[in-house]
């Protein structure tokens, strides 16, 4: 039995007035499958963010979550599949405590209480933020408002998860919980669609590379070759992440674009035994 | 209008909504609402006038069930005077050559600032409320729907734009510091705005309609 | 005299019992770049405004040991859009606020002007309204207006939040560019792997204070490494259990390949 994707263009394309900022972008992203969206700024990666989340409607094309066709609901509605962090999310915090403002989603979607505060419990715990659960958001440090906005919509449980550029103000810790709160989610059969310019977060985290170039699609594949080809990368004003500079540079066997492989590769070619 | 002297523009936002309270109605408050409404035309449709009349609006809606029609009309049309004056004036006001214009004639830039600062916040939170509108949305807030519930969705919509301005107050005034608003030396204008002798006569001239029409009223 | 002095600061914000620097001790030289590195909330963004005479001045909170300034600093902070003055309807008045505030003679200002927009690559910009332009075009808009006023010492909190890879990288150059002017640059930020070809020293705070000083090496030993603020690299080469010194950059990993 084929399912359908999670997330589907097909020749989508919009335009701002005269100018086209995205045009004739297709790809499908299947449950479970952890997509990085890159390119420059400009490129039109924060157009499609919207058009998937359904507060543009394509001109050209059309958008599908799950069977659901964009154009066919509002933000709102879509809100029942697909879950969003747009950038500057501190900025969305307004209840009395950070679970108060984690429960918001899930309650607006109509969810009875017992279900809101499991939802808000689990994704507070995810995210290790049941520490701070009682506290006003701003009370918390921008870092851990971030971390908020994110469990906000882990609660919402949709099928499709979109973030843009999740972490921009984490230290290495942080951006290790969140990989792990995203990596949790996801297997649970959530399709996770993260737009950043963190390379190395990308190649820890994420499969699949889709990159944009001035509006259009112009690579579609998996990370692990993507990052290690720094010809392809430079024209997109990208360099490949640390990890997959020094496999390149030292050859290590199966350019492994993760630390953990690669520290294990580079042992088992030194003759090394990798730290636990 | 952009280009007159930022004290006359100003004097003239000042003495539209004035003008409306001191003349006697309902002449005096059309021909004020008219006279607003013509500027806010002249200023763009779109970008002022239909801002100006959506922010009078529930004004006339609250007065409609209080009073009777000829007071509701009066009221009305001073307040959407009020209203249209504020938002023309900031469209056609570059809070800039506000501030310029105050410190070539001598007041403190910090006041001057806090004059520019009413009026430029509206733009830079235009824009961020919409974000935050958006925001909700994707989180299932939605805009339609029964009195109560749209009521709610106010709250997510106003709390964070209030919250994350005020949580931003301590961090504009760190910035604006380390560009040395309050370096005690006298600001250098950037482009001096012109004030020519005309402009200067009909600010004047203006200021004594007013008292005109204050005597006018009390007598 | 050093262009920025710090002996032994303590500081404490407003109402708050922990303090937020604990004898803190820096010294920058003219054209030297210093790396703040830390995790969130260790004091870097804290020593930069006590470097820029903000903290205790406009924050509030209280501070013992001695600031030495010998001339004027600028600092950008890591949240762009708190940063426009709100009184400037294009990117050239913004960019000349500043200046203005100064009161310098108007040809001054708009030389300054125009060199800032060139070297933050924002020439084009010039007439558009601050308010309509993305994070990372106003995180440049910002860093010019500071630029614009000459400033010795340049603060910087986490410059390339907002900026795609090729946008960091054309800042990097600029800071190397300024400090070969002679300007002093303290620079919080969270990209370790950029900070080795950047920075002279790097200084890394923990809880207030600083644990360590000294070259970039820093972020290829032991214990910053074990702390999670080693370089990537740095970090591969010691979870594979290869031997100290770790590596610094992919370069220095090639050298001890061979």
């Amino acid at each position: 039995m084929a399912l359908s994707p999670a997330l589907q263009l097909d020749a989508a394309g919009f335009s701002y007035g005269a100018v086209a900022a995205l045009s004739a972008v297709s790809f499908a992203v299947a449950p479970g499958e952890r997509v990085a969206l890159l390119g420059r700024n400009g490129a039109g990666k924060s157009t499609l963010v919207r058009l998937v989340t359904g507060l543009l409607h394509p001109d050209e094309g059309t958008v599908r979550v799950g069977d659901w066709d964009t154009c066919d609901y509002a933000p709102e509605d879509l809100a029942r599949r697909v879950g969003s962090v747009f950038q500057h999310a501190d900025q969305q915090l307004f209840a009395r405590t950070v679970r108060e403002d984690v429960s918001f989603g899930p309650r607006a979607l109509g969810y009875g209480e017992r279900e809101v505060a499991r939802r808000a419990s689990d994704a507070l715990e995810a995210l290790a933020l049941t520490a701070h659960a009682a506290q006003h958001p701003y009370d918390l440090p921008p870092a851990l408002r971030t971390l908020a906005a994110l469990a906000g919509a882990l609660a919402l449980e949709p099928a499709v998860l979109v973030l843009d550029e999740p972490t921009v103000g984490l230290d290495r810790a942080l951006r290790a919980q969140v990989a792990g709160a995203l990596h949790e989610h996801v297997a649970r059969g959530a399709a996770l669609l993260v737009v950043t310019h963190d390379l190395g977060f990308a190649a820890e985290t994420l499969d699949r590379g889709i990159v944009l170039d001035r509006g259009h699609l112009a690579y579609d594949e998996p990370l692990a070759t993507l990052l290690a080809s720094a010809e392809r990368l430079k024209p997109l004003g990208l360099v490949p992440p640390a990890v997959a500079a020094l496999s390149v540079a030292l050859e290590l066997p199966g350019l492994p674009v993760r630390e953990r492989e690669a520290a294990h590769t580079l042992a088992r070619v030194a003759g090394a035994q990798p730290r636990p | 209008m952009r280009t007159r002297h930022p004290f006359t523009l100003l004097t003239l936002a000042a003495a539209l909504p004035t003008l409306a309270w001191l003349l006697p109605a309902p002449a005096g408050a059309l021909g004020t609402a008219a006279v607003a409404f013509g500027l806010a035309t002249a200023a763009g449709v779109r970008r002022v006038l239909v801002p100006a009349v959506v922010t009078a609006a529930p004004f006339w809606l609250f007065l409609f069930v209080l009073h009777d029609l000829p007071t509701t009309l009066a009221i009305g049309l001073r307040i959407t005077t009020m209203v249209a004056g504020f938002v023309w004036l900031a469209a056609v006001l570059a809070p800039d050559r506000l501030v310029e214009a105050m410190v070539a004639r001598g007041w403190s830039v910090t006041v001057a600032y806090v004059f520019a600062a009413t009026l430029s916040a509206v733009p830079l939170f235009r824009a961020r409320a919409r974000r935050i509108v958006e925001a909700q949305r994707c989180r299932g807030l939605s805009p339609r729907g029964s009195v109560a519930k749209r009521l709610r969705a106010l709250r997510a919509l106003a709390l964070p734009l209030l919250l994350s301005a005020l949580h931003e107050v301590d961090e504009r005034a760190l910035a604006l510091e380390t560009r040395g608003l309050r370096s005690g030396a006298r600001r250098t204008p950037l482009a001096p705005p012109p004030d020519p002798a005309l402009e200067r006569a009909a600010r004047w001239a203006l200021l004594l309609v007013c008292i005109a029409a204050l005597v006018g009223r009390l007598v | 005299m050093n262009p920025l002095t710090l002996e032994g600061v303590e500081f404490h914000y407003p109402a708050t019992e922990a303090p937020a620097l604990r004898d803190v001790s820096l010294a920058v030289a003219a054209g030297e770049i210093v790396a703040l590195v830390g995790k969130v909330g260790a004091g870097a963004s804290t020593l930069l405004l006590v470097a820029a005479d903000l903290a205790p001045r406009i924050t509030g909170g209280r501070l013992t040991g001695t600031v030495r300034r010998r001339a004027r600093s600028g600092i950008v902070l890591p949240t762009p859009w708190t940063q426009l003055s709100g009184m400037a309807f294009t990117v050239w008045d913004e960019v000349a606020f500043g200046p203005a505030n100064l009161g310098w003679p108007g040809r001054e200002i708009a030389r300054h002007v125009e060199r800032a927009l060139e070297r933050l690559e924002i020439a084009a910009l010039a007439e558009r309204d601050p308010v309509t332009l993305s994070g990372g075009e106003v995180q440049r808009v910002i860093l010019a207006g500071i630029l614009a006023m000459d400033p010795d010492v340049v603060l910087l909190d986490e410059p390339t939040a907002e900026l795609d890879p090729a946008g960091a990288r054309a800042l990097w150059r600029l800071v190397r560019v300024l400090a070969g002017e002679g300007k002093a640059i303290v620079v919080a930020t969270s990209d370790l792997d950029a900070v080795p070809a950047v920075a002279d020293r790097v200084a890394w705070l923990e809880q207030g204070a600083v644990r360590a000083m000294g070259a970039p090496d820093l972020l290829a030993e032991e214990a910053t490494c074990e702390a999670g603020l080693g370089t990537t690299v740095a970090g591969v080469w010691r979870a594979a259990g290869l031997a100290a010194p770790y590596p610094l950059t992919v370069a220095d990993a090639i050298q001890r390949w061979r």
